[in-house]
């Protein structure tokens, strides 16, 4: 940006040229110039109160790699700063209070203003989770997912909420302005109007009808698009991410990587880091990291989603036409609601469920993951804990979600555990065994199904989902042993780049907590939640580095966990072992894995099974089938992902020989110290 | 017919809610009596109450009919 000198006040000869090439000024003692001013880029535009115009030398490149050259052509332009080389044309009102930085094109905007005090989205309340209110949250640009989560959920530590807003406020007062900027290379070509809007640098803003009170972010590295007919007030939209397509926002926070498009509407909500929103609505939504909904019909409406994926016509109801929408919904991560399933709130399912049917009754079924619902016809939701395990989407979302991180740039706002299998996941699953075992020795054969959490479990299946617990919970104590055996065998002394970090300060809780993404020790949200409350936490950076923190010590948290669970699952302590225990666990593990992993890939074959060619050859003869099956779906033992599942228990029995062979020529009694 | 084998029938009859007169040795679970996914799970804790046995998932996914379940039940009991 040029605002800061060296300018001048135009010369007499100066004037006179605007003057024949159609400017006019109010003032022009109140028009100046940076140093190599060229009159002749000025042209047909009317200046009104203090004017900074800078050096229109250059060009600027718009998308699409068309160039045209800088300067103010056909615009009315009122107190407003003009960087070197920017581009103003067609301005059909005016732009007024504005600051552009350098190489900035804005052409065919109606109107484009800041009023006195705009805050540019950033103060704005949303009711998220609960329409009827209560659990607001109050959008910044500096808004992490775990920020919101805690603002919006932990409304039973009034004082915490107090402080998070005093932060939040503090930080809203910092950004109030009288004037907007548009950062440097942004392009803002075909708007209707655009108020109280502050755009980041190498934003495109393009043939968008209405823009009103909000922050665009965007860096040259993370460059955010905002682009057809889209329609939005009250907003915040972070960097890389792109809202397109007609979409509306009202009171909405789009954070980092984000894809918002086609027709989508949606207010009082906020989508974080890698959300897609396409088509349906979202009303009162907290969309942690990777939730996803792409088609029309679908209504998300109060509810927490994170890691989720809505099918096509997902509804829910937050209330009986009783006192308002006053109910909400919590999905936890990686859940999936099929084609027009319903649910009605309140209602909590598990992580990585699967959701089917119209459910006309409440449950809560977060302690179960990997449970199939399924509403019978009476509208009750039947369970099936633990299903869900071994089947093929589970495994293809885990390898996904992190080669989907569409954020650029250095600054990932979002902490984001991918991990599928977690302390948060597998303690679940241990405290969901536990509960099953008790059920199924409490209830008489003669008994169908009982009820848990609102859901009905068939009697029969009580064992069945100890079993599939049972083995997620084996393969990733004895997967995370194993890893620490490896590294102990590849770096005895512990001081190299292979061995096991150590645990240092890592922190102990049985419960873990999935805090919109980022999964922690229950213990370090406490502590957290307790600094803010004292006031050792009390700046944005120092919530940030303390959720950085806490991410940079998941692996060791993760391992004291681990140990602790180890033991009481296996009856045996994994720090100190035997090479004869460190062989059984590294056999054990085969053995699970790949049971896990035949049962995934069993599970894919479904996918290649004579029902799946239903519909196949179309038009043609028997032979036809088979020969427009292979050409379409291609072969089950040619498919990539049953070739990868393959490979890996290929992978899996290296690492176990390695492991036996290390051993074999280790000395004695010597014991390994994980 | 083996214990074996008319237990094992009436366990599907009564699993999968169909006339036991339609069950064959050579009836494929899923193909000819209509096992869904969440209905074979069924099947194996039906089987696995009816003889007090635990079947190996693993294994359970090769045994398609109804003549290789009574097969494989007769190794465990």
């Amino acid at each position: 940006m040029n605002d800061k000198g060296p300018f001048r006040l135009l010369s007499t000869r100066e004037i006179e040229l605007l003057r024949m090439q159609g400017c006019f000024a109010e003032d022009w003692g109140r028009i100046e110039v940076a140093e190599g001013f060229d009159p002749a880029s000025v042209r047909n535009s009317h200046f009104s109160g203090s004017v900074r115009l800078g050096r229109f030398a250059g060009s600027v490149r718009l998308p699409g790699g068309f160039e045209k050259p800088s300067g103010v052509y056909n615009a009315v332009v009122s107190n407003c700063t003009i960087g070197d080389d920017t581009r103003i044309s067609n301005i059909g009102v005016h732009i007024a209070n504005y600051d552009l930085a350098e190489r900035v094109c804005i052409e065919n905007v109606a109107t484009m203003q800041t009023n006195p005090g705009a805050t540019f989205g950033n103060g704005v309340e949303i009711s998220v989770l609960n329409e009827a209110g209560g659990r607001e949250i109050l959008l910044f640009d500096r808004l992490s997912a775990q920020f919101a989560y805690l603002m919006c959920l932990h409304r039973y530590r009034p004082k915490l909420i107090e402080r998070l807003r005093g932060i939040a406020r503090e930080y809203v007062d910092s950004i109030r302005a009288d004037r907007g900027q548009v950062g440097t290379g942004a392009s803002i070509c075909s708007a209707e109007e655009i108020i109280d809007v502050r755009i980041g640098p190498f934003a495109t803003v393009n043939h968008t009808s209405s823009l009103r009170n909000g922050t665009i972010l965007s860096s040259e590295e993370a460059p955010t698009t905002i682009g057809v007919k889209v329609i939005a007030e009250d907003f915040i939209v972070a960097e890389s991410s792109s809202v397109t397509g007609g979409a509306m926002l009202s009171k909405v926070f789009v954070g980092q990587g984000c894809q918002i498009g086609r027709q989508y509407s949606a207010e009082n909500s906020a989508f974080f880091a890698n959300c897609e929103a396409f088509h349906g609505e979202a009303c009162s939504v907290f969309a942690g990291p990777y939730t996803v909904t792409h088609h029309k019909s679908t209504l998300l409406i109060a509810g927490l989603f994170s890691f989720y994926n809505a099918g096509s016509g997902t509804n829910e109801s937050n209330h009986m036409y009783k006192l308002g929408p006053a109910h909400e919904g919590k999905l936890l991560r990686g859940t999936k609601t099929g084609s027009f399933s319903y649910l009605m709130w309140p209602c909590r399912v598990g992580p990585f469920s699967v959701v089917l049917g119209k459910h006309n009754t409440t449950f809560d079924t977060g302690d179960f993951p990997f449970s199939h619902l399924e509403a019978r016809s009476d509208g009750r939701c039947a369970m099936i804990p633990g299903f869900h395990l071994t089947t093929v989407g589970t495994v293809r979302d885990e390898a996904k979600w992190p080669r989907r991180d569409r954020r650029k740039g250095a600054a990932k706002r979002d902490a984001i555990s991918f991990e599928v299998f977690s302390p948060y996941v597998i303690g679940k699953m241990i405290k969901a065994s536990r509960h099953l075992k008790e059920l199924q020795d409490a209830t008489d054969r003669s008994v169908e199904e009982v009820a848990v959490g609102g859901a009905l479990v068939k009697r029969l299946l009580l064992r069945t989902s100890q079993k599939y617990y049972r083995t997620g919970i084996e393969m990733y104590l004895l997967e995370k042993v194993v890893q620490r055996i490896e590294a102990s065998l590849d770096d005895p002394a512990g001081d190299g780049e292979g061995a096991p970090a150590s645990a240092g300060d890592a922190v102990y809780s049985e419960d873990w907590v999935d805090v919109a993404g980022q999964l922690m020790p229950r213990k370090r949200l406490v502590d957290l939640e307790d600094a803010l409350e004292t006031g050792s936490v009390a700046t944005l950076d120092a919530f940030d580095a303390a959720i950085a923190n806490i991410l940079k010590h998941y692996r060791h948290d993760e391992w004291i966990w681990v140990k602790k669970a180890y033991e009481q699952v296996f009856g045996v302590s994994p720090v100190d072992l035997t090479g004869e225990q460190a062989c059984e666990a590294a056999r054990m593990l085969l053995k699970v894995r790949s049971k896990f992993l035949n049962l995934v890939t069993a599970d894919a074959q479904k996918e290649f099974d004579e029902s799946s060619r239903l519909g196949y050859g179309q038009d043609g003869e028997a032979g036809d089938v088979e020969r427009d099956f292979r050409q379409v779906r291609g072969l089950y033992e040619e498919n990539q992902f049953v070739l990868e599942m393959k490979s890996s228990i290929d992978r899996l029995h290296r690492r176990i020989e390695r492991i036996e062979q290390a051993i074999g020529q280790r000395q004695g009694t010597e014991r390994i110290h994980l | 017919m083996s214990d074996v084998e008319r237990r094992v029938r009436e366990v599907v009859a009564r699993t999968l809610k169909i006339d036991p007169g339609r069950i064959e040795d050579r009836s494929r679970f899923v193909e000819d009596l209509g096992a869904e996914s969440i209905q074979s799970v069924e099947l194996v804790a039906a089987f696995e109450e009816e003889f007090d046995i635990e079947m190996d998932e693993e294994e359970a996914l090769d045994v398609k009919t109804v003549g290789k379940a009574v097969e494989f039940i007769q190794r465990y009991v």
